[in-house]
């Protein structure tokens, strides 16, 4: 049923909808490419709208804000590259920037579930998140400590934490307590609170989620988190 | 066909590109988010996907960005990101690269609003202008004027079926004579 596909990928563009997926043929490529130049010639609404703008702002911003390698990072050192350096995240006095260009080859490769690490910034601090009397066997926490935000949850004794930031797009994860799982606004990917996905509806796996050193101490609850 | 590969440096205009550093990734975002959205919604036609690709692109290339250099650097990077990222979403989709990045380039030194001007109105008019006066009249109110089929066939004063099958042709003969003309 050539043509079905493309007919119903048109109509989608000419709605304003995001397309949907087939396997095109090369004439289905052409066509597409034809209708895709054609509605990108409309006049008018090429712009982002500012609340994308907006809001990847505000996503972005927390992405970088939570310390540990980011999954490109992780990548480049599985690869043996040289990630030294400073990050972006941790160059808030940056004077400019440039791209190692292995670092942009890597950021393109699929992406590839990496065991998480601990992440241990180099430069930080304790922060206390709760008490120990408020994180019983089973429970979770959400929780905001300067730059990262995270869940903490306490199984068979030990305290745990994982970022609170999905390793796909940077979105703010929320809890599902009832199903002691974390939910992806974004993509609809699930996490575990220790931080392995779940389920995901992306092409690939996403990386799990950053784990956040903790410790307790005279009844608090801390995570090790980057001074900024 | 743009593979993985990413060449990074695009040579002489190095040259050329201003001294300006950017103080932080902000500044970098605010100077180069509507560009990029523009390039993707050039190439995808279509909101959802554009803001996607664009997320894409920042989320993955202002992580790895390190200390030292200009704005055309900067630029360059995040142009190659766009293009793998792009590259990327067709394979996800539709398992062809309908559209690349591969040919453009960015005048790394210029303004924003020079950098905007779109490449695709020009090779677009001219493929419109050599389609048959019915094929044109029914891909520009579709398209270009955002009619629905049923404004389109009421302006045309055919049926909603016939601009249909209309539609379907004209995109069809417009695909041809767009492969004619870059080949």
């Amino acid at each position: 049923m050539s043509g079905r596909g493309v007919r119903r990928y048109v109509e989608d563009l000419l709605n304003g909808q995001r397309p949907r997926r087939f396997p095109a043929s090369a004439q289905d490529a052409a066509e597409l490419r034809a209708a895709i130049e054609l509605r990108a010639a409309r006049p008018g609404d090429d712009g982002p709208r500012p609340e994308f703008v907006g809001s990847l702002h505000r996503r972005l911003s927390q992405s970088l804000a939570a310390p540990g390698p980011p999954p490109a990072a992780r990548r480049i050192g599985r690869r043996g590259l040289a990630v030294g350096g400073l990050g972006i995240a941790a160059a808030s006095a940056a004077v400019g920037v440039l791209a190692d260009r292995a670092l942009v080859g890597a950021a393109m490769g699929p992406e590839a579930a990496q065991p998480a690490e601990p992440l241990a910034p180099t430069s930080g601090e304790w922060r206390t998140v709760t008490s120990v009397t408020d994180l019983p066997e089973g429970a979770v926490q959400e929780f905001d400590a300067g730059p990262v935000a995270g869940f903490v949850e306490r199984t068979q004794g030990a305290v745990t934490a994982v970022s609170a930031i999905c390793t796909h797009q940077g979105c703010r994860l929320s809890l599902d307590p009832s199903a002691r799982r974390l939910d992806c606004p974004c993509h609809a990917t699930t996490f575990a609170v220790s931080g392995e996905v779940v389920s995901h509806h992306l092409p690939t796996a996403p990386a799990p989620l950053p784990r956040i050193a903790t410790r307790e101490v005279d009844g608090a609850v801390q995570v090790f988190v980057a001074r900024v | 066909m743009q593979g993985s590969g990413v060449t990074l440096l695009p040579g002489p205009q190095w040259g050329v590109v201003a001294e300006d550093v950017y103080p932080d990734w902000e500044a970098i975002y605010h100077d180069n988010v509507h560009r990029i959205y523009r390039l993707m919604f050039a190439k995808v036609g279509n909101r959802p996907d554009a803001e996607d690709l664009t997320a894409e692109v920042f989320t993955a290339a202002l992580r790895p960005l390190r200390v030292s250099s200009s704005v055309g650097q900067v630029r360059a990077y995040l142009l190659a990101v766009a293009r793998t990222v792009l590259a990327g979403h067709w394979r996800r989709t539709l398992g062809r690269e309908v559209t690349t990045l591969a040919d453009e380039h960015v005048d790394l030194g210029s303004s924003e609003a020079e950098a905007d001007a779109t490449t695709a109105e020009p090779t677009t008019r001219a493929i419109l202008d050599a389609l048959p006066d019915n094929y044109r009249r029914i891909l520009e109110l579709r398209f270009l004027e955002a009619c629905s089929t049923r404004e389109a066939a009421n302006a045309m004063g055919i049926t909603v079926g016939n601009a249909k099958v209309l539609q379907h042709r004209a995109l069809r003969r417009a695909a041809q004579l767009a492969e004619k003309a870059t080949s």
